[in-house]
């Protein structure tokens, strides 16, 4: 049988070797699809420009949903009555072209840009903001809003004399003043009021309504979105704003975002020139590649700054938790957290977690958030010889030599740290500090698990200890008084106190309370260096290094101005533009 | 062949309770839930109101029972992630899936068939040691590494598109010029998919026609001066497959399970990636209609199966008329 089938030619089989070699030759040269070209220069008119982002927006109503998709949809399609600038922080008029405060920074009256118009031709009036303030305050309707929006703890009163001019009233004077109204979406009356009314304002403007059903003030209007695909934006022949030559903006016809729900896939999209930039920062992991990317010409890597936030690792201190626990008699002292911060060195944390790209920290202020931050903080310099002898303080001494320290009663200080499962810089971190905590005889093992069910623990107090990433709502710490106060709902290692639990926390909360409520700028950073200085001392968080926000996009896209915070390239998406449109 | 087809729907209805059911549950009894989607930041009260929405604060059971009598009305609840009724949203998914799945199985078959007809009838030569040991690479090739490596080469070489289901503003080109588009987008992930399942089709085909290529009747063949070709193809070949249809069916539901990452790394908005994101989210409803629409698959896979084994091989015929 066998000599009634033709055999192949031995020549086959180096044919098939060398069409192999052949492939990998012409793989491993192959130009990308598209080639560099200079980014800086003029600005241009026209083009478009694709990016990515791993999921859709579960709302184009940002009243009722703050995921990230959905606060870039807003962004790119709605205006604000004043901005934060996300490269200098600073405020910005913007639908609202100045405004005075009252002596006792209570009452802000802001003056409308004239001839503003939606995207569909209504002009743009006082209405539509005191509308917008009343959706806020709609929780009912489902608004995710309103709670941000407290000055004082009561809702801000909105008024407008006529149709260019608004006056808020806050319950008492705040320190941040107008920049919290950065936080409200100004949205049309004339689209959403009857679902206000209607109590049907949850599911309005949902992902199936019709892109020319939603109007805006912002850059961009909608003109297509495919469930999981991707969103096409054209730009807004009615936007207000005006480049500086005088002419219209944005630059950009048409902006693409490509939903790319995979990491890595959305990176190789990046650099076949398929996509011009990403959602999110490169994670560590991608530097080479894309320093790869940008030495043949294909893609730019910015460094945006330090990132304004650092991972932290923390432990339940919720005593009516952990009464009976026998290790919280130690958990709760602070010469035990310190111990732990004189263990790890967090040069080398910066160094083998974001392979150098990161810089070394002592609490929740990171160098990125350059206002608020100070340097002279109690700090806890590498030295485990001194986190010993602190460890030996509170009683704890590796009793048995079981490498494991432990107190009088034998209680050994031995816990499980939960991270989130997958997050590379997450589990690389908790490895290293688990080492480093091994060398003073503390027992730390890691257990990635996933993110809900982290959430559920940390949530219950069903965890011993944390190591993860909060990201900062606001720069300003007036802004996140959920974590800075005992009885906020991001107190992290004690939430939600109906007192405070310990002497600290109670200074801390009236010191923060003093800060928010205070005008003055130079006081207010007394203050909070103070703040600083409680937290440094007590540790209820550790942090050990903040990393340097890198992201690449196209080298053919112009006018990228670097932020820290998303969205890191299109949160100025008006001045965008492309050299070859 | 009536009583088959009523045994196959009672069979396809029975699944898609029990799987739809028991999705539901699981994603319920598991810790977490939706709400941790807000992160960590959300309000009490935004919270409870979410979990309102979602019957998260009744007890499993009760919310079982409330989706399931809504169910019956075709009334499946609405998605967290997505934010609007879970109905439309897994037919266009699985419409997408579909789609992909048939390319990919057309792909696998060709691909593997032949090659297994190839191998099976050249046993001991180079060429066939050569696509054994390929075969072997690729079954044990994880789909997460075979999307990749398919996305890696479009993105190097520009031949295909990285990614996606379409182009931005191939809806506006009209349905013919559409069609080309999402046909010139589908060999990636279709090829993705279907790489492990030839491999497969390859290693069964390869062995079955070696078994059948040393039966009596093809030697006989063999003393008649039958020419090679139709020795092969005519002979060898029909006694041969009956493995491969036994297997069909399960391969159809394996395409959905393989479809889970190749439509999440290519960017295919399909049933996989719906449901990866779905369970991700623990997106309830939308887990609870994913998997139901998992089970048709399956149901439909399985009849398909039989019905080729039944085409194949005249005793299974015979066995079900008796």
């Amino acid at each position: 049988m066998a000599s009634r089938i033709r055999r192949p030619s031995r020549y086959v089989g180096l044919g098939v070797t060398a069409g192999l070699l052949a492939a990998f030759f012409f793989l491993r040269g192959c130009p990308t699809t598209r080639q560099a070209s200079n980014g800086t220069g003029p600005a241009m008119r026209g083009g478009q420009i694709v990016g990515s982002d791993r999921a859709t927006p579960r709302s184009f109503n940002r009243m009722v949903a703050a995921d990230q998709p959905s606060e870039l949809f807003d962004r790119l399609t709605q205006g604000r009555l004043v901005r934060i600038n996300r490269a200098t922080f600073e405020l910005e008029p913007w639908l609202a072209e100045k405004w005075e405060s009252s002596a006792d920074g209570r009452v802000h009256t802001l003056h409308l840009r004239r001839g503003v118009v939606w995207s569909d031709g209504t002009p743009f009036t006082s209405a539509d903001v005191l509308f917008s303030v009343r959706a806020a305050y709609a929780l009912k309707s489902g608004s995710v809003v309103g709670t941000s929006l407290m000055p004082g703890g009561a809702p801000i009163k909105a008024s407008a004399p006529d149709g260019t001019t608004v006056v808020f009233e806050y319950a008492a004077p705040s320190g941040p003043g107008v920049r919290l109204l950065d936080m409200l979406p100004i949205l049309p009356k004339h689209k959403l009021e009857a679902a206000l009314d209607g109590g049907t304002f949850g599911k309005a403007w949902d992902p199936a309504t019709p892109p020319a059903e939603i109007v805006g003030t912002g850059p961009f209007i909608l003109r297509e979105f495919q469930i999981g695909q991707r969103l096409v934006f054209d730009r807004n022949p009615r936007y207000w704003r005006k480049a500086p030559d005088g002419g219209t903006l944005p630059y950009l016809d048409r902006l693409v975002i490509e939903i790319v729900p995979e990491q890595n896939a959305e990176l190789l999209r990046l650099q076949s020139g398929a996509t011009d930039l990403t959602s999110g920062e490169l994670r560590s992991e991608d530097y080479v590649p894309a320093r790869r990317s940008e030495e043949n010409g294909t893609l730019k890597m910015v460094e945006a700054g330090v990132s304004t936030d650092a991972d932290g690792f923390w432990f339940c201190l919720k005593p009516e938790k952990k009464k009976t626990d026998p290790r919280f008699a130690f958990v709760q002292k602070p010469e035990f957290r310190q111990a732990i911060s004189y263990a790890v060195d967090r040069e080398e944390v910066a160094r083998t977690v974001f392979l150098g790209e990161a810089v070394p920290v002592w609490g929740p202020i990171t160098p990125g958030n350059r206002h608020w931050f100070t340097p002279d903080l109690p700090r806890y310099s590498y030295n485990p010889a001194r986190a010993v002898e602190l460890l030996k303080r509170i009683g704890l001494e590796d009793r048995n030599r079981n490498g494991i320290v432990e107190d009088e009663k034998g209680t050994e200080a031995k816990f499980t740290v939960i991270t989130q499962r997958g997050i590379s810089n997450y589990e690389r971190g908790a490895i290293v500090l688990k080492e480093k905590a091994a060398r003073v005889g503390i027992v730390l093992d890691i257990a990635p698990i996933e993110y809900s069910t982290m959430l559920e623990r940390f949530f219950d107090c069903d965890y011993d200890a944390i190591y993860m990433r909060f990201l900062s709502t606001d720069l300003d710490p007036a802004g996140n008084l959920d974590f800075w106060v005992s009885s906020g709902s991001s107190h992290v290692w004690n939430l939600e106190q109906k007192m405070p639990a310990t002497e600290w926390e109670r200074r801390i909360d009236t010191l923060m309370h003093e800060q928010a409520a205070t005008l003055d700028d130079e006081r207010r950073r007394t203050i909070f260096i103070e703040v600083q200085r409680i937290f440094a001392e007590n540790l209820p968080v550790l942090y050990f290094a903040s990393p340097r926000v890198f992201f690449a996009h196209s080298a053919r896209l112009a006018g990228v101005v670097p932020s820290v915070k998303r969205p890191l390239i299109l949160w100025n998406a008006d001045t965008l533009s492309v050299t070859n449109p | 062949m009536g009583a088959f087809l009523l045994r196959r729907f009672v069979f396809a209805v029975v699944l898609l309770v029990c799987t739809s059911s028991t999705a539901l549950l699981l994603t319920r009894l598991a810790p977490g839930d939706l709400t941790s989607q807000l992160g960590p930041i959300a309000s009490r009260s935004e919270i409870e109101t979410t979990r309102a929405r979602f019957d998260l604060d009744r007890s499993p059971l009760t919310q079982w029972a409330l989706w399931a009598t809504r169910a019956i009305r075709l009334d499946f609840g609405d998605s967290f992630l997505f934010n609007r009724p879970v109905g439309p949203l897994v037919v266009r998914a699985a419409g997408n899936t579909a789609a992909l799945a048939v390319v990919a199985l057309a792909i696998a078959t060709l691909l593997g068939i032949s090659l297994g007809i190839l191998t099976g009838s050249r046993q001991g030569s180079r060429l066939a040691a050569f696509v054994g040991m390929v075969s072997m690479v690729c079954v044990s090739l994880p789909p997460l590494l075979t999307s990749l490596v398919f996305v890696f080469i479009a993105a190097r070489t520009g031949w295909l598109p990285a990614g996606g289901m379409s182009s931005a503003g191939a809806s506006d080109m009209g349905w013919v010029a559409w069609i080309a588009d999402v046909a010139w987008h589908l060999p990636l992930p279709a090829l993705a998919l279907a790489v492990p399942i030839a491999a497969v089709f390859e290693r069964l085909q390869s062995q079955s026609m070696a078994d059948a290529v040393r039966q009596p009747f093809v030697i006989a063949a063999v003393a008649r001066g039958v020419p090679s070709r139709d020795l092969i193809l005519r002979h060898a070949w029909p006694a041969s497959v009956r493995p491969l249809c036994a297997v069909y069916g399960l391969v159809i539901g394996a395409l959905l399970s393989g479809s889970f990452i190749v439509e999440y790394v290519t960017s295919w908005p399909g049933l996989g990636q719906l449901m990866y994101q779905a369970l991700r989210g623990r997106d309830v409803y939308l887990v609870a209609a994913c998997a139901a629409m998992g089970a048709v698959f399956l149901a439909v896979g399985t009849l398909a199966g039989d019905l080729l084994l039944a085409a194949a091989d005249p005793r299974v015929r015979e066995g079900d008329g008796a």
